[in-house]
């Protein structure tokens, strides 16, 4: 007779299951990385032998491990770990002495690569003075220093050399190169799309080989871990961060469940092949835990650059006159293009729409796929369901669109401030209406949109969407359209079984149930009774994956 | 643009021949070739595979014809059949040749006709000197009926059809052809079927394509509706019921829809845009005669082959009295109620103005 023993019990837990059927139970049992059994002692007493772990976990919650439906994971680790660090406050100074100490430390040829100078610097560094100094200090060794909205970057001269750049280089469109205004010699500030000449020419160096894009991962997935995070969804995959996922996943060190979005065109972030001839390539970078089913398409900006296209005009602005409602990158007949050889590939569509424009117009496109092609099991995502013309709340049910909420600015932040001066008050304030898609039966699934937030916490998240305040302490006694809040235990659904149900792991995780994989986090309190604005103070003692340690608190 | 008077058109017509691989073809090619009417024509053979055996048998002069010994016509030597038609003007307009009066392509028998009709209908400048003639397709009667229900690409060179030419008919009994006759209606109910025997065509063949594509779509209409109503007048005796022979079509269907009330064109344009993007793989053939808003005693002609439509071309006057809207779709796995449903959605028709000949018959 076959050994019943379970590898791995739970007892004396107070545990949170996300399942309706049976929301609490005091111990589950686990064997080769799925659970067995969910209920009391004395449903798993029979599975307990004499090989199998018990962990008593005195009554502390545990609950199904979190799944964030959209990070751009790389680029965190990177960061962490391959890159000279400063912070946006740092002085002229101290970066030109910084590169100079990592220039030393680094062989000859090598690349030094770091970031973010404060923006309010640009003026300063897109000066031949400042580009002699940082010179000075590089010995030979090419640099590229990032700023902190990632959308500039200042180079020394031996990155323009190697990037082909000189004074009679044009400019891109959507971009410029920094010159000095007398002589039109190059400064090295790389502005906008220009940035992306300099980010090529490193991709194409090889300086990032597959080792350090798997470390990076690596990295970034342990951070998701130590949060809590066991699933997620790469909202922008290039080719190196497909194969990272796919070479830990074969190496059995990918701690998480990863869904991949592969982005329809070049994002202004990210460089290397997209669309067809990368969607081309997704099987050779499936694994047991890396799913490429998601491509990503950009429909608009961000409100606070006046990018995001709205149904009403922005503030008066200068440049851009009484009337600028922004605009949409890609027409409603491509994106339904898009949308329907997506289902035809079976993959998901996560659309990035940040104003309620985009919103109307991805709807307007998926309607348009759904009267054609009728109902699908595929989940297409608006990314991110922030501002949302009242009419449009309906159709998210009535179109099975998920409201993908990212990143978490449901509560007061600099973003919301930025909105009120491009938008006004009173618009800008009509942001993440959560109750109201809520009520009308969408599905609401939860995201960090990290590194945008500075860290994937998702108890800061939860706690954003309880209180809509803001769980740090700034700006004090302010909500947010405090109206939409929603309760605990629905913003604990929304980061777990909903996000599951969004990216298409409903069978395998987001809830505690025979047959799931063992995904599961211990907490530092019941959040289901912790006052609200304690949630984001919430701690992960525990993390397993698959019924593996993969974060412990210390 | 404006349509040429079919009587007048003196554009040279390409007629696609194509059929299953030994439905017979070449032999209906070597006897229309020896036609008095067939003087003037060049055909195109497609070959399939590296050993262009089929040309031997064409008992044709060498100016006669053009071979395309590189392979398949229908992924490989589109750019071919451009350049090899271009070539054909040339000479005949050179006097190197006798003059061009008709061309016939001969596809491999694995060929879907499609791409070498969307060949020609992406080509303007082909198009000023040559016309789509039609798609006939020969289907074996002694094999005819097992090939279509193995092979879906036969089924769809069925489908596609303009004419279907039966062969072999000298081999089996009546019994058997008008089994297979009976199939081929409910496969391509609006198709004409003609019976060669010993390869011989009695009626001249490729002369009888339509010309004229305004009559062609009202014809198609007709036949639809009749066949239509002839299933659903079907008593309890009735044998050849509507899914009799579904499992062996590989959810190819053809119907049609008329429509009273005439249709704003921009709307139009746009629904065909979105049939195009997404369900333009399985959209195998459509014809149209559309009576617009802005123009209603001018129609609308329209031809699309699956993600391709050719430009549409405004017609003097109507072909007859009838003045409706006819809309015929020849798909694979697409249902008729989902072009309904988005005709009213997105094409701003009106649901009432949709006659619906299976209600009406019911």
């Amino acid at each position: 007779m076959p050994d019943r023993s379970a590898d791995l019990v739970f007892t004396n837990g107070r545990i949170y299951t996300l399942d309706r059927k049976r929301p609490w139970a005091s111990a589950v049992a686990v064997k080769g990385g799925r659970i067995v059994a969910v209920g009391e002692a004395a449903d798993v007493a029979a599975l307990t032998g004499a090989v199998t772990r018990v962990v008593d976990l005195k009554g502390a919650m545990m609950m199904p491990g979190i799944v964030d439906v959209h990070a751009h994971l790389m680029m965190g680790g990177q960061a962490e770990l391959f890159e000279l660090r400063f912070p946006p406050t740092a002085s002229f100074e101290t970066l030109i002495a910084r590169v100079g100490e990592a220039a030393a430390k680094s062989p000859e040829g090598s690349w030094i690569i770091g970031g973010q100078w404060g923006s309010d610097l640009l003026p300063k560094l897109n000066r031949l003075e400042a580009l002699a100094a940082l010179d000075r200090v590089s010995q030979g060794r090419p640099v590229m220093l990032r700023d902190d909205t990632y959308h500039n970057r200042w180079v020394n001269s031996q990155v323009l050399v190697l990037a082909g750049l000189s004074a009679s280089s044009p400019d891109p469109e959507k971009g410029s190169i920094g010159r000095d205004p007398a002589t039109g010699a190059l400064t090295g500030m790389m502005i906008e799309s220009a940035a992306g000449i300099v980010e090529r020419t490193i991709a194409q160096s090889g300086h990032y080989t597959e080792e350090m894009d798997r470390a990076a991962m690596a990295r970034s997935i342990a951070t998701l871990n130590s949060y809590g995070v066991t699933a997620f969804l790469d909202a922008a995959a290039m080719q190196p961060i497909l194969a990272a996922l796919k070479g830990l996943d074969d190496r059995g060190e990918l701690t998480a469940w990863s869904v991949s979005a592969m982005p329809a065109v070049e994002p202004s972030f990210m460089f290397g092949i997209a669309g067809d001839e990368l969607i081309a390539l997704r099987e050779q970078y499936r694994g047991v835990h890396a799913k490429p089913d998601f491509v990503k398409i950009f429909l608009d900006g961000v409100p606070g650059a006046r990018t995001a296209a709205f149904h009403e005009p922005y503030t008066k602005d200068p440049v851009l006159g009484c009337c600028f409602r922004g605009s949409t990158i890609v027409t409603v007949p491509e994106l339904i293009r898009w949308v329907g050889k997506c289902e035809k590939l079976g993959l998901g569509v996560k659309i990035h729409c940040a104003g309620d424009a985009a919103v109307s117009q991805a709807l307007d496109a998926i309607d348009v796929v759904r009267s054609f092609n009728g109902p699908t099991k595929l989940k297409h995502h608006i990314a991110h369901a922030s501002y949302i013309a009242p009419d449009d709340v309906a159709r998210f049910a009535e179109l099975g669109v998920v409201a993908d909420l990212s990143p978490f600015l449901w509560y007061p932040t600099s973003f919301l401030e930025g909105h009120k001066q491009t938008m006004g008050e009173a618009r800008a304030l009509r942001f993440w209406p959560n109750r109201d898609l809520l009520a009308a039966g969408a599905l609401l699934a939860g995201g960090s949109d990290w590194p945008v937030m500075p860290n994937p916490d998702p108890w800061d998240g939860i706690e954003g969407l309880v209180t809509r305040r803001n769980p740090s302490g700034e700006f004090p006694g302010a909500a947010l359209w405090p109206e939409q809040a929603i309760d605990v235990a629905t913003a604990l659904e929304i980061f777990t079984i909903n996000s599951a149900r969004a990216i298409g792991l409903a069978d395998t995780v987001g809830s505690i149930e025979i047959g799931k994989s063992a995904d599961l986090i211990v907490l530092d309190r019941n959040v289901l009774e912790t006052p609200a604005e304690d949630l984001a103070d919430t701690k992960v003692l525990t993390t397993w994956f698959e019924g593996r340690v993969v974060y412990e608190r210390a | 643009m404006s349509a040429p008077d079919p009587t007048s058109d003196a554009r040279i017509p390409v007629t696609i021949l194509t059929g299953f691989l030994g439905s017979g073809k070449t032999t209906v090619l070597n006897r229309l070739l020896r036609q008095p009417s067939l003087a003037g024509a060049a055909v195109i053979v497609n070959e399939f595979g590296a050993v262009g055996l089929d040309h031997l048998l064409i008992e044709a002069s060498e100016e006669q014809f053009t071979l395309l010994d590189n392979g398949c016509v229908c992924c490989t030597v589109r750019g071919d059949l451009v350049a090899t038609l271009k070539e054909l003007d040339r000479k005949s307009q050179a006097g190197e040749t006798t003059p061009l009066s008709q061309v016939i392509v001969e596809t491999t028998g694995l060929a879907d006709p499609a791409p070498i009709l969307h060949t020609l209908m992406a080509e303007a400048e082909l198009m000023t000197r040559f016309r789509i003639g039609g798609v006939v397709t020969t289907v074996d009667v002694v094999n005819g009926a097992a090939t279509l229900a193995r092979h879906s690409e036969a089924a769809k060179q069925v489908a596609v059809a303009d004419r279907l030419l039966i062969t072999k008919t000298d081999l089996v009994s009546n019994e058997a052809l008008g089994d297979l006759q009976h199939h081929l209606e409910h496969l391509a109910p609006a198709v004409e079927q003609t019976i060669a025997r010993n390869g011989e065509v009695e009626l001249d063949l490729l002369a009888s394509l339509p010309a004229d594509a305004a009559s062609d779509v009202a014809r198609i209409a007709g036949r639809l509706e009749a066949a239509d109503h002839h299933d659903h007048a079907c008593g309890p005796d009735c044998h050849h019921g509507h899914d009799h022979h579904h499992d062996t079509h590989h959810g190819i269907r053809s119907f049609s829809f008329i429509i009273d009330k005439p249709v704003e064109w921009s709307a139009f344009t746009r629904w065909l845009d979105y049939v195009a993007a997404l369900k333009g793989e399985n959209l195998l053939r459509f014809k149209a005669i559309v009576r617009t808003t802005d123009d209603p005693e001018r129609p609308l002609v329209l031809h699309g082959v699956q993600h391709v439509f050719h430009p549409p071309a405004r017609l003097d006057r109507w072909p007859s009295a009838d003045r409706r809207t006819r809309l015929v779709f020849i798909v694979r796995d697409i249902e008729r109620e989902t072009i309904a449903r988005t005709l009213v959605k997105f094409a701003a028709i009106d649901a009432a103005s949709i006659a619906t000949p299976a209600l009406a018959a019911a």
